[in-house]
């Protein structure tokens, strides 16, 4: 069977694939190991709907519309009227030259021909990397394509990519602010992310065009508001980092075939929805075949991936180290269950030949607990 | 982390209920604190939608900003917030105490005799004080666009107390789930730690359910609205926007009182509960028995806010935006001496805390079963006093022979040297050659060098005084490390950011 | 029908029903969710039928003299002379009119120009109307324009937007020039449109009208050759492949086009 028949027997009868968008394909880089998500991923399984079909409906993913509406404000702000807040920027910490202030829209009302938008991208920019610097300098919204598990995704994001120079460059905007000169450190290190995957779509672009891929900087430009105001300002971020762990985890996803083979035969994720488009599967079907794909859970999976509270429910019912964070397992001598550790700690339990040490320093835990807090133990 | 508290998370896991990590706690509880409950605007920086203030548990101040859409707006709120924060501080102001001080202790100088220690639910409501403070202490009371006089000075105030946090050994700012998980392991993770009420339901569970139970329904963020300072964005959705909406539509003042009051009454739900938890948590940590450095580092608080409610009378110039290079060397270098003295302290004053050094090999503890306190050595041309004991201990030991500087806690100024390590069956015999600390002659004071048969824990852990770093000072800083800095002064462009 | 629920009463429901819409959120039953909302609908019909009952006695909005929202609008873009965004109209309306204008108001503008001069063709003198994009005569997203401009002026190239941006800041600054004593407003945005061109502005919050035109004429002097050679050969171009409304509204986009068919 292709492999394509393989994900759409995994998605179920008749349902579309999820879209990716640059904010799912960075999702996919957090946690690598698991291989339920990659293959839910590959398959374009709405990992929303299931975990919520199984009883543990997702608790990330929901967006405030109020942080919406400030991030569309704040963009809408800075690219109005040809990007000049952006030129000015761009100018000044840039150097731009004056006679560069070419703003070309690739975004269309239009999305029923994606395609065509991606061919349109794809010409603009390739003649603007033919020519000198004077065919382009701001490109918004153009239309990007990644390849992911061998189907091609297509990202509609809302940056701009910007030439300077023979470097292009992706230029982010986000509405968190950098106070004097700094940012939080979370925030940006998940904007860094986002604009890998518009670097990586880029390169390909233009490797699709004929051009070197090298062309695109591996350092963005991330524009964000300055202190308490509303003026952007703007910085450099590198991302080569981000780059080298997502190209990792996109030929992975390549590499589907391999993880596909690991599977049980006949595994679905097939909600079979009825009219409504309520699941008429049960929760504990579904759940069995969701088992049947190896998970590795970890607290870090809370935020990043919908299925994280039917995974931590197994993995407590597993009573998983893990599942408390993976320095508590390393430092519980990389035991796996915590009824295993106690059991150890307590010397009710003998070891196995791998866990004598580990063992030994449960063990000397346990005495200084009870030697120590006596009673409060 | 370490093998200890990972283990304590382990057996808590399995019992369902939280375990202590140690004997104490390591932080001053006030006797009458100031708990501040914030709640921000989703996706803005520092845009206050309401909080939560007090000195009472009974008699919190509800704050609303009707509009916090509007950068103006929040300068109001900013001007409530500072009519409950500055009376507390100079409420704790209003007493001194005198110290010895000198050579001799002969002299005297003052400390205050309190000092103010304020509550927020989490890290994140550190940083949103540190914000707020950031954003209001640079304001000019005339001119053009003009706040009232508290607004710059609480701005001071919570720029003081963010910086103050970073040292680990502080106790005057508070983010409640940290200060629960020093004494508390739970089952989870720490990053449900982070989660107030799942935290609180692990350590005081409604009677019925175990700790594991009670955090799973903790997480419910309809029933148990988020710690903040970000609200739970279906309440956004549901019910804060289409509020915000409606009141900036509202054809009449009627309309819009109405709407107001019942955004507030809203916004007191999600505040109410975390309220709540953080004086229950409070409370919880104040019946655990103190450490007996804590009295000790409390008195240094409250000299530090002496000091700086001191510069706020005779200077008053707000915190510049940035650190310059020489107060960004002594602070890391603060950062470090303190947080040295705290760990050792703690070591100290809690033996489950020396037990994570035992088990890292850097600590043992054991009986003495040797000792030959008038032993004497001529390295030289003069005679000294060495006195020799010999350690049984069972401790995993990673010292070696040859290393130096080891002290017990109960002869702070007497060090050890290690000669030899023995190892015998489980047990590990240590000989170690005392010096200092055992009077003037060649025969130790009774009572100076452990007996036989006495228990001592040695380590490299101290608690005495050490030195700050040598810095130059302001004025001969060389030009590649920024020169002199800069004095800030609070420029026009600061007063107008918020509207620009 | 039981005693309508005093206003009290209705504010303490509606917050009771939105509880209950997030935990049918939360646990993605939509269909409990969606019944919810119509529960919260009436409630908060109720609540304004209460609210006006409770005001009637207080007199309603005071009438207003303002300008139809067009005549409005076709005004600032005169003043601007170029193609602008609603979020602009809505800046420079704040700065120069009295009253409000929302950028909501400013929405269905177009579709209503367009379906006035598709039912009587050249009816009025002038219509609020689209520019057009340089490469597929498509009407560029987002901007408003005059149907008497000629035609070269509403197109957008790659440089236009840049070039009718320097254009803007002229204008405004000419007007604000002409004004006996310019609101705050008025020189607030001044000085915005001037951060935005190199040398045009002293130091920062201040910005002269002078200074402005000179800096923004000698930037525009860098594009405009370039500018007016792309805009003259699309607009040549739209007047040979597009009817009178296509040359107003703009080129048919390919969904439209199937749609149609
Ligand atoms: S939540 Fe489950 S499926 Fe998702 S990444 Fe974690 S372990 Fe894998």
């Amino acid at each position: 069977m292709s492999t394509q028949l393989r994900l759409d027997a995994l998605r179920g009868s008749g349902v579309i694939a999820k879209p990716h968008n640059a904010r799912t394909i960075a999702a996919l880089t957090r946690n690598p190991g698991c291989t339920r998500r990659a293959v839910m991923d590959a398959a374009g399984v709405d990992k929303d709907k299931t975990a919520a079909a199984t009883g543990h409906p997702a608790s990330i993913g929901k967006l405030s519309p109020l942080a919406v509406a400030r991030g569309q404000g704040f963009e809408a702000r800075v690219k109005s009227q040809g990007g000049a807040e952006l030129l000015r920027l761009l100018r000044e910490n840039l150097g731009l030259p004056i006679p560069q202030a070419h703003y070309l829209d690739l975004g269309g009302d239009d999305d029923s021909v994606i395609g065509g938008r991606y061919l349109r991208s794809r010409s603009a920019l390739a003649a603007s990397a033919d020519s000198g610097p004077d065919a382009g300098t701001l490109f918004d919204h153009p239309m990007l394509r990644l390849q992911i598990a061998g189907v091609w995704v297509y990202l509609e994001p809302d940056m701009v990519a910007f030439r300077l120079e023979d470097k292009f460059y992706i230029i982010e905007i986000k509405s968190f602010a950098i106070v004097d000169g700094v940012a939080d450190p979370g925030d940006v290190t998940r904007a860094a992310i986002q604009s890998s995957v518009y670097v990586l779509a880029l390169r390909n672009l233009l490797a699709d065009a004929g051009h070197d891929p090298n062309l695109v900087a591996d350092q963005v430009i991330l524009v964000c508001p300055k202190d308490f105001s509303n003026q952007p300002t703007a910085h450099f971020v590198d991302v080569r980092k981000q780059l080298t762990v997502l190209r990792r985890q996109l030929a992975r996803m390549a590499d589907i075939d391999r993880l596909l083979d690991s599977l049980p035969d006949g595994v679905t994720f097939d909600l079979a929805p009825d009219a409504h488009g309520l699941p008429t599967r049960s929760a504990a079907d579904l759940a069995h075949a969701l088992r049947s794909v190896e998970a590795r859970y970890a607290p870090e999976c809370l935020s990043a991936c919908e299925l994280a509270l039917f995974c931590r429910h197994d993995a407590h019912d597993a009573h998983s180290t893990a599942a408390l964070g993976r320095t508590v397992r390393e430092e519980l001598g990389g035991v796996d269950c915590t009824s295993t550790a106690v059991a150890l700690g307590t010397g009710t339990l003998v070891p196995t030949d791998d866990l004598v040490q580990a063992a030994e320093t449960l063990r000397a835990a346990h005495a200084l607990r009870t030697a120590i807090l006596g009673q409060l133990a | 982390m370490s093998t200890l508290t990972s283990y304590a998370r382990a057996l808590a896991a399995e019992t369902g209920q939280a375990k202590r990590l140690g004997t104490v706690r390591h932080l001053h509880v006030h006797d009458r604190p100031l708990v501040i409950v914030p709640l921000t605007l989703a996706g803005e920086t520092n845009a206050p939608v309401a909080a939560m203030a007090g000195s009472q548990h009974d008699k919190p101040t509800v704050i609303v900003a009707g509009q916090p859409r509007m950068r103006s707006k929040r300068l109001d709120f900013a001007a409530e917030l500072a009519e409950v924060v500055l009376p507390f501080i100079t409420e704790c102001a209003q007493r001194i105490e005198y110290v010895p001080t000198g050579r001799d202790g002969s002299e005297m100088r003052t400390r205050m005799a309190d000092a103010p220690q304020l509550w927020v639910p989490n890290p994140g409501g550190i940083s949103y004080l540190r914000m707020l403070g950031r954003m209001t202490r640079l304001r000019k009371t005339v001119g053009e666009y003009a706040v009232p006089l508290p607004v710059p000075e609480m701005g001071k105030w919570l720029t003081w107390f963010a910086e103050q946090s970073e040292f680990a050994d502080t106790s005057l700012l508070q983010a409640t789930t940290r200060a629960l998980s020093g004494v508390w392991a739970t089952g989870q993770s720490s990053v449900e730690d982070g989660n107030l009420a799942a935290l609180m339901a692990w350590i005081a569970p409604p009677p019925g359910q175990s700790g594991a139970q009670a955090a799973r329904r903790a997480e419910d963020p309809v029933t148990c609205p988020p710690a903040g300072p970000s609200t739970d964005p279906t309440f956004d959705a549901v019910v804060l926007k289409p509020a915000l909406d409606a009141i900036d539509k509202a054809t009449s003042d009627a309309a819009r009182a109405r709407l107001l009051q019942r955004l507030a009454d809203d916004l007191t739900g999600q505040l109410q509960p975390t309220w709540d938890l953080v004086w229950q948590a409070i409370e919880a940590l104040r019946a655990i028995p103190a450490g007996n450095h804590v009295p000790h580092r409390w008195e240094r608080d409250r000299d530090n806010f002496g000091g700086y409610y001191q510069h706020l009378a005779s200077d008053g110039r707000p915190q510049a935006r940035r650190d310059n290079a020489e107060r960004s060397a002594r602070r890391l270098n603060d950062l470090e001496r303190r947080l040295a003295l705290y760990d050792a302290q703690r070591a100290f004053d809690d033996p489950m805390v020396m037990a994570e050094y035992r088990m890292g090999g850097d600590a043992f503890c054991g009986n003495v079963i040797h000792a030959e306190p008038d032993r004497t050595v001529k390295p030289g041309n003069r005679r000294q006093l060495r006195p020799l004991i010999v350690v049984q201990t069972t401790d995993p030991l990673r010292l070696l022979p040859g290393d130096a500087d080891l002290t017990d806690q109960q002869r702070p100024k007497q060090t050890a040297t290690i000669l030899d390590v023995q190892h015998s069956g489980t047990a590990t015999h240590v000989t170690l050659e005392l010096s200092g600390s055992m009077g003037r002659g060649l025969t130790a004071t009774p009572g100076s060098v452990p007996e036989r048969g006495g228990t001592v824990t040695y380590s490299r852990l101290r608690t005495g005084y050490s030195a700050p770093g040598a810095f130059p000072d302001r004025d001969s800083i060389p030009w590649t490390h920024g020169g002199p800095p800069a004095q800030h002064i609070a420029t026009e462009d600061d007063a107008r950011e918020e509207w620009s | 029908m039981a005693d309508p629920l005093g206003i009290e009463e209705l504010d303490q429901r509606i917050s009771e029903v939105k509880t209950e819409i997030r935990k049918a959120v939360s646990a993605q039953d939509f269909a409990q969710a969606s019944r919810l909302r119509t529960q919260l609908r009436a409630l908060e019909a109720q609540w304004h039928g209460a609210l006006e009952l409770a005001e009637s006695s207080v007199s309603g909005k005071p009438g207003n003299m303002q300008l139809p929202v067009r005549e409005t609008v076709h005004q600032i873009l005169t003043l601007l002379a170029v193609p602008a965004a609603p979020r602009t109209i809505v800046a420079v309306h704040a700065a120069f009119f009295a009253g409000e204008l929302a950028g909501s108001q400013l929405t269905y503008l177009r579709r209503d120009e367009e379906r006035s001069f598709r039912t009587a063709p050249h009816g009025r003198p002038y219509y609020l109307c689209s520019a057009l994009t340089y490469d597929r005569l498509t009407a560029a997203r987002g901007l408003i324009a005059v149907s008497s401009w000629p035609l070269h002026r509403r197109i957008v190239g790659t440089l236009s937007a840049r070039v009718d941006y320097l254009r803007s800041a002229i204008k405004l600054a000419e007007h604000i020039d002409r004004t006996d004593r310019p609101s705050p407003a008025a020189q607030r945005l001044l000085w915005q449109v001037a951060a935005g061109i190199p040398n045009a502005s002293a130091s920062f919050g201040d910005a002269r009208p002078a200074s402005v035109i000179e800096a923004a004429t000698a930037e525009l002097s860098v594009h405009d050759d370039d500018d007016r050679v792309q805009r003259e050969q699309a607009a040549r171009r739209a007047r040979k492949q597009l009817g009178d409304a296509e040359q107003l509204f703009g080129a048919p986009t390919l969904s439209a086009v199937r749609k149609a068919g």
